[in-house]
């Protein structure tokens, strides 16, 4: 049967992809130009690096529940290999950055499924101290020159490949000259980023729906069950450790190409931390969540300043002056504590982040609007035909649910 | 081969510390499956209570280097409260839901109390004082040759070591303690009230973890970021020694402290922590529980 209109959801997804590939054109428009400059294209591209790199870390910690502390290790290799290629080239010719994020991607790929060999017998905080090993160790190994064993001079130079601490500095990212009149550096940065942050979110949206992403679910929740039902849990598991992989070696090469510089300083134990805070703040084991963890990491000095500027304004009593911050430079030093207490207070009332939020208020809507919303997507025949009666005065929370986003959720 | 005793001499010190640390994540960590990010920043908060008290009583002159212990033992109490009131106010809300939430919830502690520090304390590092004990020449042992610190550091940490094992082993309510982190549902059954023994860990985890704080004070001095480096070792060493055992914690803390200065020495100090590192990865794959850990056997 032919539609006459898309629905709704592919109608917004539309708009929202319209939306993403003019972007970095709207400010030049009338209207737009009040509240757009080219700076926010810039933060955007900053987003769309932090999606890949966060849909990677969902996959493996959200969906198949491997908690992984050393993701921004992954990154790092990723950023590294294609910084390398960009600047010294492969064999005397010239790589581009195209082929150099793909070849990072799939080295780190490669690299995620052999890590993730031995986290087949690790689970939990165990898996968790042995991936914080590799972040903790990668600045030191970044550096090496050489190495002292047993009172002999072994040469391991890597450093000569990634200029040790000095680190690796790029040639700014240009268009290509054909290009040149259309689109500004800028611009043109956002778009190679953009590009493949959509392509790799429609693919982990696929993925997480497919038998790939069921198996990582079934393995997560319970892996003796798993097994049962025919899941290959080591494949699968290192399968996820490779997708993961994949996704940070991408966001790694992008990484370096958009900042034209990387060094071993780049990647910290505490951003490889502040990723897992993120996803669990966008909400574990949903894509629609990892959007909001990428938006947290992308604009957390902005939400910062926001709220540190909203604590000021609370009239602050002068008779505790030294006991209570005041003054400018007292929050200027509570920084951290802006973000850490509404971070507290937000985990706390909502355990399953925003995406959890999202859920439970769709749930909690009215009637009409439920009603509205299963009718036009479709699902309002198959809940006829599974909804139980609901007596009056019965628990409501009985009354059994059909949404498809639900079956994600354990 | 004095060198080699000398290595695992001051290797054993900095280890005990490690070991001290591991030993307040364990006693959390067995409770409630919570890894605590916020220990050594707690840690650190009551190493600058006990620092501010110390400025306080240095005006008196006490005998028995009492204007030092007194100002030590009241940091250790406000430790205790501050470690019990966290553990009400925002752990318990958190209980029910998965556990990755409680290890943000400690992370979002982290920050804050890094935050409050360095406003209230600034992010320079100052020196911390110790013991008349503690300082004047290093003692030599044979070949071996010791900084007063370091026995001071290690002899310390071997005491709390002790009373917390006899408080475990043999009172009531270290007793109570372990039971309500074994089994919640029993320990209720008989009577035991379980959240207030939960309560009680997490003050005597603090109050051990502030302990530690104003050991390695006057080795790493005083400031906001003191406690990291160790935090980070410490869970090492808990996860070394399995999680689950208190034994486990003290055996992988020494054992960490003495690798990490033997690769120091013979292999090269730009390596150090990686090799640390890459021992606890080869032991975690031999015994993936750590080397004291129980297998548990989980259900579908």
């Amino acid at each position: 049967m032919a539609r006459a209109l898309p629905r709704p959801g592919v109608l917004g997804l539309i708009l929202l992809l319209v939306l993403v590939a003019v972007f970095p054109y709207l400010y030049t428009w009338p209207f737009f130009d009040a509240f757009l400059d080219p700076f926010r294209t810039f933060q955007v591209t900053r987003f769309g690096l932090w999606l890949i790199i966060l849909l990677g870390l969902n996959l493996l910690t959200g969906y198949s529940g491997q908690i992984s502390l050393g993701h921004a290790a992954l990154v790092a290799v990723g950023a590294y290999v294609a910084a390398v290629l960009m600047s010294q080239g492969f064999m005397g010719h010239d790589v581009p950055i195209a082929v150099a994020v793909l070849a990072a991607g799939l080295f780190t790929g490669a690299l995620g499924f052999a890590l993730g060999a031995p986290a087949l017998r690790l689970s939990g905080p165990y898996l968790a101290i042995a991936t914080l090993a590799m972040i903790i160790a990668l600045p030191q190994i970044l550096k090496l020159e050489t190495v002292s064993f047993a009172g002999q001079q072994l040469h391991v130079n890597i450093a000569r490949w990634t200029g040790g601490v000095q680190g690796l500095l790029l040639d700014r990212p240009k268009p290509p000259e054909s290009l040149k009149d259309l689109v500004t550096e800028r611009q043109w940065l956002y778009y190679e980023v953009m590009v493949p942050a959509v392509i790799m979110t429609a693919m982990a949206w696929n993925l997480t729906r497919s038998r790939i992403g069921r198996a990582f679910v079934a393995l997560r929740d319970t892996e003796v069950g798993a097994e049962h039902m025919g899941v290959n849990l080591a494949l699968y598991k290192m399968t996820a450790f490779a997708l993961s992989g994949l996704y940070a070696g991408v966001g790694g090469g992008l990484f370096a190409y958009n900042e034209a510089f990387i060094s071993p300083d780049s990647f910290e134990i505490i951003k490889s931390i502040t990723m897992v805070v993120a996803i669990v703040l966008g909400g574990l084991a949903s894509i629609t969540g990892t959007v909001f963890g990428a938006l947290f990491m992308a604009f957390q000095n902005e939400i910062v300043d926001a709220l540190s500027g909203l604590i000021r304004r609370i009239p602050s009593l002068s008779a505790l002056e030294g006991y209570i911050p005041t003054t400018a430079s007292d929050f200027e030093k509570l920084r951290g504590a802006a973000y850490s207490i509404p971070l507290i207070i937000f985990i706390i009332f909502a355990p399953g982040g925003v995406a959890g939020l999202i859920r439970q208020v769709g749930n909690s809507a009215p009637t009409w609007w439920q009603q509205w919303r299963l009718r036009v997507t479709g699902w309002a025949s198959v809940v006829r035909l599974t909804r139980r009666r609901v007596e009056p005065g019965a628990d409501a929370a009985v009354e059994e649910r059909q949404d498809p986003e639900e079956e994600t959720r354990h | 081969m004095s060198q080699l005793i000398q290595t695992v001499a001051t290797g054993l010190s900095m280890g005990s510390v490690y070991a001290v640390v591991a030993l307040a994540i364990v006693l959390i960590y067995r409770s409630t499956g919570v890894m605590n990010f916020a220990q050594g920043e707690m840690a650190m908060f009551s190493t600058f209570i006990g620092w501010s008290m110390i400025v306080y009583f240095s005006a008196w002159s006490l005998p028995l280097d009492m204007n030092y212990w007194l100002p030590f033992l009241l940091a250790v109490v406000v430790a205790a409260l501050l470690g019990a009131g966290v553990e009400r106010v925002v752990l318990r809300p958190v209980e029910e839901a998965p556990v990755l939430n409680s290890v943000i919830v400690t992370l979002g502690l982290f920050t804050l109390f890094n935050a409050v520090a360095i406003w209230r304390y600034g992010g320079i590092a100052k020196p911390f004082p110790s013991p008349t004990f503690f300082q004047g020449s290093a003692l030599s042992v044979g070949p071996v040759v010791i900084s007063r610190l370091n026995i001071g550091v290690f002899s310390m940490s071997v005491l709390i070591m002790l009373l917390l094992y006899l408080f475990l082993n043999y009172t009531k309510l270290g007793l109570a303690m372990r039971a309500a982190a074994e089994n919640r549902m029993a320990c209720r059954m008989v009577g035991i009230p379980a959240g207030r023994m939960l309560t009680l860990g997490w003050a005597f985890s603090a109050a051990v973890g502030a302990m530690a704080g104003m050991l390695v004070a006057p080795i790493v001095f005083l400031s906001p970021n003191m406690m990291f480096a160790t935090l980070i070792f410490a869970f090492a060493a808990a996860v070394l020694g399995g999680l689950q055992s208190l034994p486990g914690a003290i055996v992988g803390g020494l054992l960490l402290g003495i690798i990490q200065n033997m690769a120091g020495t013979y292999i090269g100090s730009e390596i150090d922590i990686t090799s640390a590192f890459f021992v606890i990865v080869l032991v975690l794959l031999v015994r993936p529980t750590g080397l004291l850990g129980r297998r548990v056997v989980r259900r579908v």
